[in-house]
């Protein structure tokens, strides 16, 4: 048999061959390299949180190779000098070892925190966009009921790993996880025993909460986000309205190769300053705090930041406890229940069914494909800002004894503002968003009536100044001009509609200038009429 | 399979006379996307802009190998085992993330820096097929799914059904009851929460399980007492540890005058010792924040706030109950002891359902 | 002993208070130490002359009110009489809602008090706070002699270094069951109620430390000797001023005050950067 010399750049395509005439890939193939995503960078937003879950993933399996989460008490052995010879978990143990005596350990441990409280912060600033821009009404309401869950599985996945390495922080955000269980009613202390394996701390918790922790949520996440990205690619992702955009199509750029080239670029910038964060800035330093021992506290013990306003709705939890008697025997509801299981119960509820909310209240129940302007949804927005301010006075309650400390507040002080404020600050934020909103939306239709200011003032022969407004169209007998408000941005400023060149090149803009100049089919409003028709103030 | 796009009907792949690109945009459009706007960065090859976009890229990779060969040689080579002070095995892990996060930042630059400068401009537009199914699929699609419950038959036969939900009942519980049998641990026998380390005789020591004599513990001094028995100062007896506090005289008087508010504590104390459960009625964390002039305990988890002269009353924050007070008397030898049989006589820590 | 050896804590030191005494006013830092050896070993020689003349001289002043005062104490009188005297009365007995009596607080408390700069007192609040000392160190002692010769109590040490014996990992123990719970892991002081606070070890020497566990000023609990032996306090001194000068292994430690800061920095240097790099790569409106 003559032995044949393999062409190797036919082999590309002979493979590609065989493999299609198994499977019939040509078809979807393509269709997928052809898929077109629309462009904008707030869109990059629920990315951040993809990547850091890989890198949660990546970190996460190297820690799990030197991690035991037993509970079982040994002297430390190891090379952290200052804990030498006090008796501690092996979890403990097996945490400092990570630290100190792998090589590498700290940085990948430190690295797994970061893209942790990466992961969630992503989460949520990727929720606010969804919700601002109404990007959850029909058909996406499934998409973000599955966001909601992933938030609260972040939300449990980040818990339980912030309670393995077993230090003074971790058992005493555990003995408060307790406690809260324990208030649920009637079922609250059987609860507890029974994950507890009997009275707090027992000796197995952490075996439990680390086969949550490495298996069961990070399995369900990782389903959800399967459901998460292949709803989005079903259903294809928003648009902002602009010129050539309309609900029955997107546009933007096919997924080979820029969308692929942006994205996987993008991954290695998340992966970047994970990194970064990983190296440069300690966190949890849990060779500091100790290990856990039920007598043992610290000052400022925070829970990491996706809780702490869990931990600020409970400072702020004036101190109401119901007691009542039934069949003869006293029952009770401690304070604690309401601030850490009745509020995440309804932060989890409302969210959940908030587009079938919204749709009902509108009447509203058509698809939408293109996203809203926070500005031209007042109501929305306004509710969205409450719900924010809201969330950031239980946020820096969390918090209120470091502010008191490094601030020279009183902590009582703290308190008292933190619990004026929850009732204060939501309404005060939906009135101002409010204004707010409607207040740009009429700028908006000032400008497409009079033009945009381009700051020359004009004296006119009668002694009277004026500013020259620039025209974004034709004008009328009255120094009108005809555009309707069609839900897109505004230009502005001379340099948005080509009239002056961007002051630095080339970092928000591309270096070179499109060949064929200005007459990109995005500009919102047809080309600016010559310069010389500058002139038409407001009459 | 069907086309999704609108791609022409009588366009020939094997056209000598078209372009690739010609074959790109048709497969586009028989995707359903339209190539709108198609313009190469740059369209006279080898310019000087082009070579230097070129170079600019090609750094940026060059770069990125050295900051990973960086890391590495970092990674093997730098010292990393802990010494005290400041020295440079403490830049081991700034170091490696240094290194790293510029490797990753260099790729990253690199890769954007390619799709915006020598990727062609691309507007396309795809038409959307979302929404619901046309009528008539729908209709095929349900009578399908109803003549399959009609093939079964479950509606005709209501026996089977009955027997079959019967039946698999169970098999659903079959598959929680080892879950919950497994976990279930009964709070109340033995009794939890009011069990301690503390019996009557039971001497407070200190973590080292030392024993305290009264003369020990300075005026204005506090310390954590565990009860003395075996583990007693371990998590085993997680609620068990308490804090002795020291009253100055005028300040003990005071306290010995709201004793009889709360008929438990009365005679709880020994001279002008007094001493309370560290573990916070409101969360459980150790309440451990005392200040000696203004004689409160800070819980510092929440926040909340109790008056040690008044049996430990919450005045300030979340907390709803006193912290429980150990009766505590000196034995024989001097040393301090649980003056109780039953400890503190009431649940420790947070509050629950069932709580008395 | 009064010599700090030559190890890496002290011989850091000085440099560290050298920039904090330039704020706080002309003083030499550098030659501090090697001045105040001086000065001990002239006082003692002071002490020793002006005792014997005196007690050879003044044979029944013991007599009187006042006990004997040595030549320290009498200095520290002079500067009491000058300074204190308006919140803390003749002979130190106190007045009525200005300033406590301070018969048996001991030389520990003064020196504590005063070297902190904590007294003289410059208003009321919910706290007296650290500021720049008014008195020199020598001084300090002297007001501390004369505290003491009036009332007694608990006295310090001798020495500047009360770390060098003491076991880190034993104090690591003892300062997180003793003192975290005000002072927090990283020493960095926490809040206490109402406006009160517990301040940061940051800035504390090792008498300060001392002292303040010796006699709890304010609302520090008092560690007495038989709660803390003076081996155990030198534990927990050896233990923070070792965790002061250990560099955070992980890079930039954030003030060590936990999960607080670390919140901030991932939304503005995480999330602030990746929503750029964002907005570099993709379209704007």
């Amino acid at each position: 048999m003559k032995r044949r010399k393999p062409d190797l750049a036919a082999l590309p395509g002979a493979a590609a061959g065989e493999i299609d005439d198994r499977l019939t890939l040509a078809t979807p193939l393509r269709r997928l390299l052809n898929k077109v995503f629309p462009d904008h960078w707030s869109f990059m937003l629920g990315e951040i949180a993809l990547y850091s879950f890989i890198v949660l993933l990546l970190t996460g399996t190297f820690l799990a190779l030197f991690f035991d989460p037993s509970m079982e008490e040994v002297p430390y052995k190891g090379s952290f000098a200052p804990l030498r010879g006090i008796s501690m978990s092996k979890a403990y143990e097996s945490s400092l070892g990570i630290s100190f005596d792998v090589r590498g350990g700290l940085f990948i441990r430190q690295m797994h925190h970061w893209a942790a409280l990466l992961f969630m912060a992503a989460i949520v600033v990727h929720m606010l966009r969804v919700f601002f821009t109404g990007a959850f009404r029909k058909p996406r309401e499934l998409n973000w009921i599955v966001g909601v869950l992933l938030f609260w599985m972040g939300f449990t996945e980040g818990f339980a790993g912030y309670s393995l390495p077993d230090d003074a922080l971790s058992g005493t955000g555990l003995r408060i996880a307790s406690a809260i269980m324990l208030s649920i009613p009637i079922v609250g202390t059987w609860v507890t025993t029974s994950l507890f394996g009997g009275e707090f701390p027992g000796t197995v918790i952490l075996d439990r909460l680390y086969i949550l922790h490495v298996l069961l949520v990070p399995g369900v996440i990782l389903a959800l986000i399967t459901v998460h990205l292949g709803l989005l690619f079903k259903q294809m992702h928003t648009q902002w309205p602009g010129p050539g955009r309309n609900n029955r199509n997107v546009v933007g750029v096919r997924m080979f190769p820029g969308f692929a080239l942006k994205t996987s670029g993008f991954f290695m910038a998340v992966f970047a300053i994970i990194a970064l964060l990983g190296g440069l800035f300690q966190i949890n330093p849990i060779w500091l705090f100790g290990p856990y021992k039920a007598a043992v506290v610290s000052a400022a013990s925070q829970p990491d930041w996706y809780v702490m306003f869990l931990d600020g709705s409970t400072r702020l939890m004036p101190n109401w406890e119901l007691r009542f008697h039934l069949f003869g025997h006293s029952y009770m509801i401690p304070a604690l229940f309401w601030p850490t299981v009745v509020l995440p119960g309804i932060l989890t509820v409302l969210p959940l069914f908030y587009p079938f909310i919204e749709a009902r209240r509108l009447k509203d129940y058509r698809h939408h494909h293109l996203l809203q302007r926070p500005r031209d949804v007042p109501a929305r927005t306004a509710l969205g800002a409450m719900a924010v301010g809201f969330y950031l006075v239980l946020l820096a309650s969390g918090g209120n004894d470091v502010i008191a400390d490094k601030f020279h507040i009183s902590l009582n002080a703290m308190t008292w503002a933190g619990r004026i404020g929850v009732l204060l600050v939501p309404p005060i934020a939906y009135y101002v968003t409010h204004r707010i909103c409607l207040g740009l939306q009429q700028h908006d239709r000032e400008v497409l009536s009079h033009g945009i200011e381009t700051g020359i003032i004009k004296r006119s022969p009668d002694g009277r100044f004026y500013e020259v407004h620039q025209p974004l169209g034709r004008v009328d007998e009255h120094g009108h001009v005809d555009l309707e408000y069609a839900h897109w941005t505004v230009p502005k400023k001379m340099n948005r509609v080509g009239a002056l060149i961007p002051t630095v090149r080339g970092f928000f803009f591309p270096l070179e200038a499109p060949p064929n100049g200005g007459d990109r089919p995005e500009a919102p409003v047809s080309p600016a009429p010559g310069r010389e028709e500058i002139g038409s103030g407001r009459s | 399979m069907s086309t999704h796009g609108t791609g022409t009907g009588d366009f020939d792949v094997d056209d000598r006379t078209l372009q690739r690109f010609d074959l790109v945009r048709e497969g586009a459009r028989r995707d359903g996307v339209e190539i709108l706007h198609y313009v190469p960065h740059f369209p006279v090859a080898g310019t000087r802009l082009e070579r230097r976009a070129e170079r600019t890229i090609a750094g940026l990779f060059l770069l990125t190998g050295l900051a990973a060969t960086a890391f590495v040689v970092a990674y093997i080579w730098w010292p990393f085992t802990y010494k005290p002070g400041a020295n440079i095995n403490k830049f081991y892990t700034p170091v490696l993330g240094l290194t790293l996060g510029l490797t990753l930042l260099f790729v990253a630059v690199a890769v954007f820096a390619w799709g915006k400068k020598l990727l062609p401009e691309e507007i396309s537009v795809q038409q959307r097929h979302g929404g619901a199914s046309p009528d008539d699929e729908r209709k095929l699609t349900g009578a399908t799914m109803l003549n399959m419950v009609d093939e079964l038959g479950i509606k005709r036969r209501p026996l089977l059904r009955r027997a079959a939900l019967l039946g698999l009942a169970p098999v659903g519980v079959v598959t929680i009851a080892p879950l919950v049998g497994g976990l279930i641990k009964d709070p109340h026998h033995p009794d939890i929460f009011t069990t301690t380390g503390w019996r009557k005789g039971v001497r407070l020591v200190r973590e080292d399980m030392t024993p305290v004599r009264p003369e020990e513990v300075s005026t204005g001094g506090q310390i954590t007492v565990f009860p003395g028995i075996p583990n007693g100062t371990s998590n085993e007896y997680a609620d068990s540890p308490t804090l002795l506090i020291h009253l100055r005289p005028d300040d003990a008087e005071k306290m010995r005058g709201n004793l009889r508010h709360i008929a438990r504590n009365a005679g709880a104390t020994w001279g002008d010792f007094v001493a309370y459960s560290k573990i916070c009625t409101h969360a459980g964390c150790p309440a451990s924040l005392y200040e000696q002039q203004t004689n409160r305990l800070l819980c510092p988890c929440h926040q909340s706030q109790f008056d040690i002269l008044d049996n430990a009353f919450p005045i300030f924050g979340p907390a709803t109950r006193r912290l429980p007070m150990l009766a505590i008397t000196v034995d024989d030898g001097g040393y301090l002891i649980c003056n109780s049989d039953e400890g503190f006589g009431v649940p420790i820590g947070p509050g629950f359902w069932e709580r008395p | 002993m009064s010599a700090a050896p030559p190890d890496e804590p002290t011989g850091r030191r000085p440099r560290r208070r050298s920039l904090l005494g330039r704020l706080a006013g002309p003083r030499a830092p550098r030659s501090r130490l090697r001045r105040r050896i001086s000065s001990a070993v002239r006082m003692v020689a002071a002490l020793a002359l002006v005792g014997g003349i005196y007690a050879a001289f003044t044979p029944t002043v013991s007599a009187q009110d006042t006990p004997a005062l040595n030549a320290a104490a009498q200095a520290g009188k002079g500067l009491f009489d000058q300074t204190c005297i308006s919140c803390h009365g003749q002979n130190a007995q106190g007045v009525p809602n200005r300033g406590p009596s301070l018969i048996g607080v001991g030389s520990a408390s003064v020196e504590f008090q005063v070297t902190t700069g904590r007294m003289p007192a410059a208003q009321q609040g919910p706290q007296i706070e650290r500021k720049p000392p008014q008195f020199s160190a020598d001084q300090a002692r002297q007001i501390g002699a004369y505290i003491q010769a009036l009332g007694g109590g608990p006295q310090l040490p001798e020495g500047e270094d009360l770390h060098s014996n003491g076991d880190i990992a034993a104090g690591g123990a003892l300062f997180r069951v003793n003192c975290t719970s005000c002072h927090a892991f990283g020493g960095g002081g926490g809040a206490l109620s109402s406006g009160k606070y517990a301040p940061s070890l940051e800035v504390a020497s090792d008498r300060e430390i001392y002292a303040a566990m010796l006699t709890g000023p304010q609302n520090m609990p008092v560690f007495g000797d038989s709660e803390l032996t003076p081996q155990e306090k030198e534990d927990i001194i050896a233990y923070i001023q070792n965790q002061k000068h250990d560099q955070d292994p992980g890079g930039w430690g954030l003030g060590r005050l936990g999960p607080v800061p670390e919140g901030l920095v991932v939304f503005l240097v995480g999330i602030v950067f990746l929503a750029l790099v964002s907005l570099w790569i993709a379209g704007k409106s």
